[in-house]
């Protein structure tokens, strides 16, 4: 499983960057190209629509296997008991685990009908599916984090039950 | 439907106690909406895309990897060294240091959580080092970073603009005025909280050597940090680049700028930086979409004409909806993080403030404003809760300065900017986007 998550991390890690960079690459050609050149890239908006959905979507697929997507933990602050924190993170995770399923279904709705439509860019002519299949495709991703996260905490939950009875034994 | 509408944010107030990331937050009031509304998620999911491939949204990702770029190649403490130069020989001069470099990286970097990042791990211990309260020192950088909202360019003002389709150019200029106001503000703070204690100590090479000289090496130093604003800003305004373009040479130009002027970036810290932007971006672009739907579904049930109705049949006392409407934002930022606030507030308010006639790009002012102090006050205070990981102070030593910096220089910046509207709009103005 680590090793997997690894390989998934080394491989986020590559697309970010070049996706990125890309995008810098082709904005400051542009620049370069109207201010040197004087002449201008048609269509380049276009373009960057596309590794730029990439980079969101795949960038939120990334923090949701890090567990770095943004919450508020307000209860965190005030649970000082194991047991109950862990108990709170699963029903946490299980929360996220049902909404983020039911999202991945209409994801999925949401990708067959864009291949259904096949829509396409205004001037450039290019199918719009190549952006918006990032939609499903990263939720069904965050789908497999969030579900692996259910799993950790479910195992942490059981770990701090024994190590909870194991201390009542010792007092006992 | 207002039931229907109360009973979502329930749900969305409960699932963000829990700790459910703000996404599925926003994921579980859709479904409310969706299983007890009618709303169509697959209508939604067009729509959320739609405003999600606006071009505009580009040069926010382009900020945040400029700045982080910048942040991570050893900005901070050329900045630091060169801004203490002018207040070092002033007992609290580290502090005034302090708050003028969270001002300079925020202008950089667009946000607060950077600012505080950056700027944290190297003013905080030099402050302690030099006898501030470590808790002390800690809410000071973390107050003085939320200047990262309201100096540009702001990616809170991105996202305004870009969701009430405000100029993004008019509302960075918008939030100048407060933002130069609460600088001026927490540096007075700073100067009678640290007045007394005799534990301060100056910087001790300013006491050695002299000044002039002293200003040429680090002013000389911190020039290509300086030059990064004046690119930024200097080639929008001025109509060389769109905030796009802008943010995109502010890439290129940090990259050389880490790696040989600095000296603080690698390989590995430039990719490393990247991903880590891109992460941060993807979670929050992740979040808005939701956000932005559960916000238009609101729009639908027409809940903002609804709000309008509400508050006219209080008040129609222009001052007294003004002091609700920041109240409302407020605890809004109390609860979810700046970002999320904008998304969810701007479209449902805007009417609102229309119709008692503030301008839009006044009413940017007033949401940085307040969403900023929210993310400083318990209970959903982000920017507090990363200040203290970063100072490693417990929540009780920062607190108490936290709230002095709050009621004094937070507090009277919101009021000024709700209802002396000139703070505001002088700047925009001079620039041509006020008629």
């Amino acid at each position: 499983m680590d090793k997997t998550i690894k390989g998934i991390s080394g491989f986020f890690r590559w697309v970010l960057f070049i996706l990125m960079t890309s995008i810098v690459v082709l904005v400051v050609v542009q620049v370069f190209l109207r201010y040197v050149l004087k002449s201008s890239l048609m269509g380049i908006e276009e373009v960057l629509l596309f590794p730029a959905i990439w980079v969101y979507f795949i960038g939120a697929a990334n923090a949701s296997m890090e567990g770095s997507q943004i919450k508020a933990n307000i209860l965190d602050v005030y649970i000082k008991d194991e047991k109950l924190f862990f108990l709170e993170r699963l029903v946490m995770s299980l929360l996220s685990s049902g909404i983020v399923l039911w999202l991945t279904y209409w994801g999925y709705d949401y990708f067959t009908y864009s291949i259904h439509a096949w829509k396409k860019t205004a001037s450039l002519y290019v199918p719009l599916f190549y952006g918006e299949s990032a939609v499903f495709i990263c939720l069904v991703m965050i789908s497999v984090f969030t579900l692996r996260e259910l799993y950790m905490n479910y195992k942490n939950l059981r770990r701090a039950k024994i190590a909870h009875s194991d201390i009542k034994e010792d007092l006992r | 439907m207002i039931s229907l509408v109360l009973f979502s944010l329930i749900i969305l107030i409960g699932l963000l106690t829990l700790g459910v990331p703000l996404p599925f937050c926003f994921g579980g009031s859709l479904f409310v909406m969706a299983v007890f509304g009618g709303v169509t998620m697959k209508g939604m999911l067009m729509w959320g895309f739609n405003q999600l491939i606006n071009p505009v949204l580009l040069c926010m990702p382009l900020f945040v990897l400029a700045g982080n770029l910048m942040a991570n190649g050893g900005i901070a403490r050329s900045l630091l060294d060169f801004v203490n130069v002018f207040v070092g020989r002033i007992k609290g001069g580290l502090g005034i240091v302090s708050v003028i470099t969270c001002a300079v990286i925020g202008a950089v970097t667009g946000s607060g959580f950077t600012g505080v990042a950056a700027t944290g791990p190297i003013l905080i211990p030099r402050m302690e080092e030099e006898g501030y309260p470590r808790g002390y020192a800690t809410a000071l950088c973390t107050c003085s970073s939320t200047l990262g909202l309201l100096i540009p360019p702001s990616t809170l003002m991105i996202i305004y603009g870009w969701i009430t389709g405000t100029s993004i150019l008019a509302c960075f200029l918008a939030t100048i005025g407060p933002g130069l106001l609460l600088m001026l503000l927490f540096i007075i703070i700073n100067f009678f909280y640290v007045r007394k204690n005799p534990n301060i100590k100056l910087d001790e090479e300013l006491q050695k050597r002299s000044t002039p000289k002293i200003f040429v090496s680090r002013f000389w130093k911190a020039i290509p940090a300086l030059m990064m604003p004046v690119i930024i800003l200097g080639g929008i305004y001025g109509g060389v680049f769109t905030p796009t373009e802008a943010a995109a040479v502010g890439v290129v130009y940090s990259i050389p700028i880490g790696f040989w002027v600095y000296k603080g970036l690698t390989f590995k810290d430039w990719v490393d930086v990247t991903v880590e932007s891109t992460t941060a971006v993807g979670s929050i672009m992740f979040m808005i979409i939701f956000c932005l739907m559960l916000s238009q579904t609101f729009v639908f049930l027409q809940i903002p004409q609804a709000i309008v109705k509400l508050m006219f049949s209080i008040t129609d006392n222009t001052h007294m909806i003004l002091i609700m409407i920041n109240v409302l934002l407020f605890v809004l930022g109390m609860l979810v993080n700046d970002v999320t606030g904008v998304v969810l507030a701007a479209p449902m308010l805007l009417p609102l403030v229309i119709k008692i006639g503030v301008s839009p790009i006044h009413f940017a002012a007033i949401m940085a404003v307040n969403l900023g102090l929210g993310g400083l006050t318990p209970p959903y205070a982000s920017l507090l809760y990363l200040g203290m990981r970063i100072g490693n102070v417990e929540f009780m030593e920062i607190i108490k300065p936290t709230l002095i910096l709050l009621l004094f220089g937070f507090i009277p910046v919101v009021l000024i900017t709700s209802f002396f509207p000139s703070v505001v709009m002088f700047i925009p103005s001079m620039f041509g986007f006020v008629h």
